[in-house]
């Protein structure tokens, strides 16, 4: 289950779960993974059985020789002593020296016959090993102490003739003959007599007839009592009345009824006293961990968490996953924060964030982008990106569109697809995005998830069931009608945005392979595109898209802005994706439509509020930031190929911010997520534009929340965001986190992201700064939930990711394994990790040519996108007590944020371990993210109230912010998860968004499948084939791995298995998440995008992508 | 063939000479090589059958070990022990070697001791009273013992213990004779192959 799971997460989460695992993937995962751990740890503990911690020593251990001693104790023996003396006693014991006791002993004479007289024997005696030379034991019964077993053992024919009356010799059997039809007819006579014996007239009648007996049985029993007299009197019926009304009293009495209920009690011992009480209701609170702990066959994974996402989350999830990530979030958000308005807004911030996982890109392209013109540098790179990007898209494009192809093609297509996607379309437009989503966008579905929303919805699900209304229409037609065909397209595009970067290396290759360099730009990118993403998403798709079309690279500032307006028209949109969600999946669907509604409002809210404009802004600057450490990314690995790369990251990125876009308007504000998802991803590109999409992210969070709160959270998430990207991209980094950014980017930048962020500060302050900028205005949204733990957390996080990166990777390793199997649950588990460490292998190398920092910078963006998609699915989770729960599993050091964190940081350190160990690593970091997200998803709720709070506080801003980012994507993986992990997706915001943006980052491109898978269950199943058939070939394009392949594969499988559930989204998601690995991409879609704004466009994309993918899925 | 590590494989035929010059064989039940101890399985010394002889040796006071014939056959699984039934034969073998020994401190004969052993196996309810045997606290058996030496209230336990007498000094009596001519034979045979 946890492997498949979290396979299905990465998948389904990938997108969701890569905006976690970008901010607080590492975190989260961590979390996650730690939650998990823990999990499995009770298990093995609780199930384990006690091992005998008495170890034997001497004789004692010799098994044999205890038998037969202990066979003789109580027997007269002799023991002959080294002087020849001989001492007769009854054998009382012996040690493990084999020292032995004699009671009764006395010394043997020649001269007493007779036997020893009273004086001679001694009460007992004690031989020395050293002192006997034999002890002799006459006459021994080997079988006296044998303890029958049962009555068979008994009646064995040895066992008969063994003993008969002390007679001891063999005594002949004969074997039996009743008589062939005698026998049978006497035998089932008796086995047919119903009476219990002789009847008692028959009794007296033989008695009589042979014996003469009369009986003077009287069956009045007159000799015992006598008969009542009944009679009218008074008196009697005085009596009569006093005796009825005791009898009332007594048989009222509770203690009486409670006798007769022992006696009448049809119940078992078993049932009563035993048996372990099963109730549906317990499951949901806990099921969802447990079960997803618990292995659970694939199919009944999907099962289970389709029935979990209806169950716990489903509803809204479904419906969010169905439309997208949004209104798993919108309804998970929405469900549990609705209660607050606030909580709703941090819903929506955090739905936008699950939006984000679509919207994390967004929202961390927003926060870059704020950061972005403020720290355009990093982003800025995103300028230079862009040049960078333009080349690559050219370059990477195609190999990106192979990538997101897979779906479509592989990177451009996807990307294009994306770009094209309206809402995706912009993100990726923007930066690669636009050119991808453009190009991808339509063709696909595949692109992004984002794009699919927008694109797939409208184009390739066109299940347009929305595009009605334009950009928000098309989200919504697509996360609603579409949600699934969104997911699909998302996780296809997610997928392909993944395999995009990772595949081709396209946008994740680009993050990873210019990982140093693109790594940087993944980062800011990642960062970028979270935010861009989410602010995308968070905006209109279709205004993203535009903005990314317009503003392709850079703009996204502007299309932050322009997507923060947007919003508003996206969050029109969900409706429409609730709508075509509901159509979808009917009744979930009508639930996640619910739920999108409210995420829509809560978009507008969000989109509405200038909070997310400024958020946007920031993200827009925080991609500059990025653009810049891109570019430096760029400048470190080979530039072009860098700037292909991040071109390629960038338009994953956009592609994921579509996708997250997507996922986003479908689900919660999918619609507006996915415009900002779109944004972001064109941010992503440009890394501002993610960052401007992370903080629209943040700020729809924010502005579900307050802007206010956005606005001071981006600025301290945005620092604390940064350190934490840093802090994991550096852990990541050196490993490989570059490529596995770049190309995990989709999903692996994510995470790594997450994990940058935590190792970033380190590396890349700019970028964590930026990152906080977006987290701030994620902040907002988690600090409502959970700000000040968030905060701490993030700090913590950083600081210990930092320092405890290995650590954390390591952890963050042992959850992926652990999520590995547990997603894997299934034969998905299995297959991804092999493909993440495939992928990890092939990216790991790009990665590390490129620049470890900038891997780690994507990470940390692509984190921070994780992260605040975590975070938002944490909001939604949050709801849920689990998530802090897990965080403090996970982290247990850090507050809530630490656990968050740590959770992420697990996820991501799984991710960035493997990223660093190799490119691989960091798919597998995506996987694992994706895992951890599943795993999280399970403590999901768990990791949503602490994320949230993570994001909240503004360390965990950025984290927030990548949450944020990486809720879109996460959103998606917590629809998929939703049902499964969202809830520790959420739990942990940064863990999980580190594990979205893991996730995302892999679940991009599994995202992307998962999405298609999911649609294909939605009965989109052009959408699904067209995403897997991306993933496959983005995978391999971008992993070069064919065990990347067939990672997505799986993990479309997986999701797609989720997808035939509403639950089962989430479980997609998961799926998707793992996929990852090579679906990193698509994980990075939705992690990614926010990722991807930091990455590059590949974040973008990617998260856009999962985003749009989990909004699909959810919906 | 033994295991590696072990000496002696359970199943495996096993001679020895301990430093008394005794002999000893059987089939190895167990072996502990830490502590030097061989348990081994001979046959019964009584001859009765489904009995056996187990003899632990201390393998440091014994030469000439040697394996007559190795079993590669894994040994049977152990049987589980009922231990609160090894417990209270030990305590009840305690008790009447305790007994016996009160009764040969008190100087009863050989005949006496062993009519009260044959009493106490059908009837536990007996006890040394000096040097007579009490049984069920009704019949009192003075030296010498014999069937009219039976004292108590008239009735079925009188009767009974009576029975018992009886049927002890039969068998003696038949033992005795049994081994007289098997003395006999021997001696005959002894006499003829001489």
């Amino acid at each position: 289950m946890s492997l498949k799971q979290a396979a299905a997460a990465a998948q389904a989460a990938g997108n969701n779960r890569k905006p976690p695992g970008g901010g607080g993937g590492p975190g989260l995962p961590s979390a996650a993974g730690g939650g998990r751990q823990n999990m499995g740890r009770g298990r093995s503990s609780g199930k384990g059985p006690p091992q005998p911690t008495i170890s034997f020593d001497g004789i004692y251990a010799n098994m044999r020789m205890v038998h037969i001693l202990t066979s003789v104790v109580g027997s007269k023996c002799e023991v002959q002593v080294k002087n020849g003396g001989i001492y007769e006693g009854v054998f009382k014991t012996y040690s493990p020296k084999c020292d032995l006791v004699l009671d009764a002993a006395h010394r043997k004479t020649a001269e007493s016959s007779l036997g020893p007289k009273r004086e001679d024997i001694l009460e007992s005696i004690l031989f020395k090993p050293s002192d006997f030379v034999m002890v002799h034991f006459k006459d021994m019964d080997t079988n006296y102490a044998r303890r029958v077993p049962s009555e068979t053992d008994a009646f064995t024919d040895s066992a008969i003739s063994a003993k008969v009356n002390g007679e001891h010799k063999e005594k002949d059997l004969e074997p039996w003959d009743g008589g062939e039809t005698t026998a049978t007819e006497e035998l089932e006579a008796l086995e047919t007599d119903v009476s219990n014996g002789w009847d008692p007239n028959d009794m007296f009648r033989y008695n009589e007839e042979n014996y003469g007996v009369v009986s003077t049985y009287d069956s009045s029993l007159s000799s015992y009592t006598v008969p009542l007299e009944r009679d009218n009197s008074e008196e009697f019926l005085k009596r009569e009345a006093r005796a009825t009304q005791l009898a009332e009293e007594i048989e009222s009495s509770a203690q009486y009824k409670a006798r007769v209920a022992l006696e009448n009690d049809e119940r078992t011992e078993e049932e009563k006293y035993t048996a372990v009480q099963r109730n549906a209701n317990e499951r949901e609170g806990h099921g969802v961990n447990t079960r997803e702990n618990k292995y659970i066959p694939p199919g009944q994974r999907n099962r289970d968490v389709l029935s979990w996402g209806s169950g716990r989350q489903n509803a809204p999830r479904m419906g969010q996953s169905g439309s997208g990530p949004p209104i798993s979030r919108s309804g998970s958000h929405a469900s549990e924060f609705s209660p607050n308005s606030g909580a709703d807004q941090r819903v929506v911030n955090g739905g936008v964030p699950w939006p984000s996982p679509c919207p994390s890109p967004s929202s961390r392209p927003p926060s870059r982008y704020q950061s972005g013109p403020n720290s355009l540098p990093p982003r800025a790179a995103t300028p230079t990106r862009p040049p960078s990007r333009p080349p690559s898209r050219p370059s990477r494009p195609p190999s990106h569109p192979s990538a997101h192809g897979s779906p479509a093609p592989v990177s451009t297509m996807p990307k294009r697809m994306s770009s094209e996607g309206p809402p995706r379309m912009s993100p990726k437009a923007q930066r690669h995005p636009r050119g991808h989503r453009v190009s991808t966008g339509r063709g696909t579905i595949s692109s992004g998830l984002e794009f699919v929303s927008h694109n797939a919805p409208g184009e390739a699900s066109t299940t347009a069931v929305a595009r009605g209304s334009p950009s928000g229409g098309t989200w919504s037609s697509v996360v609603s009608g579409v949600p699934r065909l969104s997911p699909k397209t998302h996780r296809p595009r997610s997928p392909r945005q993944s395999s995009t970067p990772t595949g081709p290396a396209l946008p994740s290759p680009q993050p990873g392979t210019i990982p140093t360099e693109s790594v940087a730009m993944p980062v800011p990118a990642a960062s970028p595109t979270p935010a861009s993403p989410a602010s995308n998403r968070a905006v209109t798709p279709s205004s993203e898209a535009k903005d990314t079309r317009l503003q392709d690279q850079r703009q996204n500032s502007a299309t932050g802005n322009k997507e923060n307006i947007k919003p508003s028209e996206t969050s029109p949109s969900f409706p429409k994706p609730e709508n075509k969600g509901v159509s979808p999946i009917v009744s979930e669907h009508r639930k996640q439509i619910d739920d999108l509604k409210k995420f829509k409002n809560d978009f507008r809210l969000q989109s509405s509020s200038s909070s997310d404009a400024v958020d946007q802004l920031l993200n827009k600057t925080r991609e500059g930031e990025k653009s810049r450490d891109v570019v430096k990314e760029k400048t470190e690995s080979t530039p072009k190929e860098s700037i292909i790369e991040t071109g390629s990251n960038t338009n994953s990125n956009g592609g994921s911010s579509k996708p997250n876009s997507p996922s986003i308007s479908p689900s919660i504000s999918n619609s507006s997520e996915q415009k900002r998802g779109p944004e972001v991803t064109s941010q992503g590109v440009q890394t501002s534009g993610p960052g401007s999409k992370q903080d629209k992210e943040d700020k729809e969070e924010k502005k579900d929340t307050s802007e206010q709160v956005r606005k001071s959270t981006l600025n301290p998430n945005a620092k604390e965001f940064n350190p934490r990207s840093f802090a994991q991209p550096k852990p990541s980094t050196t490993p490989t986190s570059p490529r596995p950014q770049a190309q995990p980017s989709p999903s692996m930048v994510g995470h790594q992201q997450p994990t940058p962020v935590y190792t970033q500060p380190v590396c890349f302050a700019p970028n964590m700064m930026y990152p906080v900028p977006v987290s701030p205005g994620v902040q907002p949204l988690y600090p409502i939930p959970m700000t000040p733990m968030p905060v701490n957390q993030a700090k913590t996080y950083r600081a210990g990711k930092v320092p405890n990166m290995p650590q954390q990777r390591q952890d963050q390793h042992h959850q992926s394994t652990m999520m590995h199997p547990a997603s894997a649950a299934g034969p998905p588990i299995v297959a991804t990790p092999p493909a993440y460490s495939t992928q990890y292998v092939a990216y790991s190398p790009q990665q590390f040519p490129n620049q470890p920092l900038v891997q780690h910078v994507p990470h940390y963006q692509s984190q921070h996108p994780h992260v605040y998609s975590p975070v938002i699915q944490g909001n939604a989770r949050m709801m849920a007590p689990p998530t802090h729960a897990q965080p403090g599993l996970v982290s247990s050091s850090a507050t809530q944020y630490g656990a968050h964190e740590q959770t992420h940081a697990m996820y991501a350190c799984p991710k960035i371990p493997y990223s660093k160990e190799t490119g691989p690593s960091f798919y597998f970091a995506i996987s694992t993210g994706s895992l951890a997200q599943q795993y999280a998803h399970p403590n999901a709720t768990l990791h949503p109230h602490p994320p949230h709070p993570q994001p909240s506080a503004t360390p965990t801003g950025q984290q927030q912010s990548q949450h944020a980012g990486s809720h879109p994507a996460p959103s998606p993986v917590q629809h998929h998860q939703h049902q499964a992990a969202q809830a520790l997706h959420l739990a942990n915001p940064q863990q999980q968004s580190a594990i979205y943006h893991a996730g995302l980052a892999p679940t991009p491109p599994s995202m992307t499948p998962g999405s298609n898978t999911q649609s294909p269950q939605n009965s989109f199943p052009t959408a699904q084939q067209t995403v897997f058939t991306i993933h496959p070939s983005h995978v391999q394009p971008a992993y070069t791995n064919p065990p990347h392949m067939a990672h997505v594969p799986q993990a479309h499988v997986q999701s797609g298995m989720v997808p035939s559930h509403p639950t089962a989204h989430a479980p997609m998601m998961l799926m998707t998440t793992q996929p990852p690995g090579g679906p990193q991409a698509a994980i990075a879609q939705s992690a990614l995008q926010p990722i991807p704004v930091s990455t590059t466009t590949h974040f973008p994309y990617m998260t856009h992508p999962s985003v749009q993918a989990h909004h699909q899925q959810q919906l | 063939m033994a295991a590696p590590g072990e000496y002696f494989s359970v199943g495996s035929q096993v001679s020895c000479r301990t430093c008394q010059e005794q002999r000893l064989q059987g089939e190895v039940v167990a072996f502990d090589y830490p502590s030097k101890m061989l348990a081994l399985k001979c046959p019964s010394s009584s001859g009765k059958p489904n009995h056996a002889d187990i003899l632990l040796v201390n393998l440091q006071y014994v030469s000439e070990v040697e394996i007559i014939n190795d079993r590669t056959e894994t040994p049977p699984p152990l049987a589980s022990l009922n231990v609160s039934k090894l417990a209270n034969k030990a305590r009840t073998e305690k008790e009447e070697k305790m007994s016996q020994a009160y009764a040969i401190s008190a100087g009863v004969s050989l005949e006496g001791q062993q009519l009260f052993q044959t009493i106490h196996k059908t009837i536990k309810d007996c006890k040394w009273q000096e040097k007579n045997i009490v049984v069920m606290e009704e019949v009192v058996i003075a030296p010498p013992y014999q069937v009219e030496n039976c004292k108590g209230k008239e009735g079925s336990a009188l009767s009974h213990v009576r029975k018992i007498v009886e049927k002890h000094f039969r068998d003696v009596e038949s033992q005795k004779v049994m081994q007289r001519s098997q003395a006999q034979q021997t001696q005959k045979e002894t006499s003829l192959s001489s």
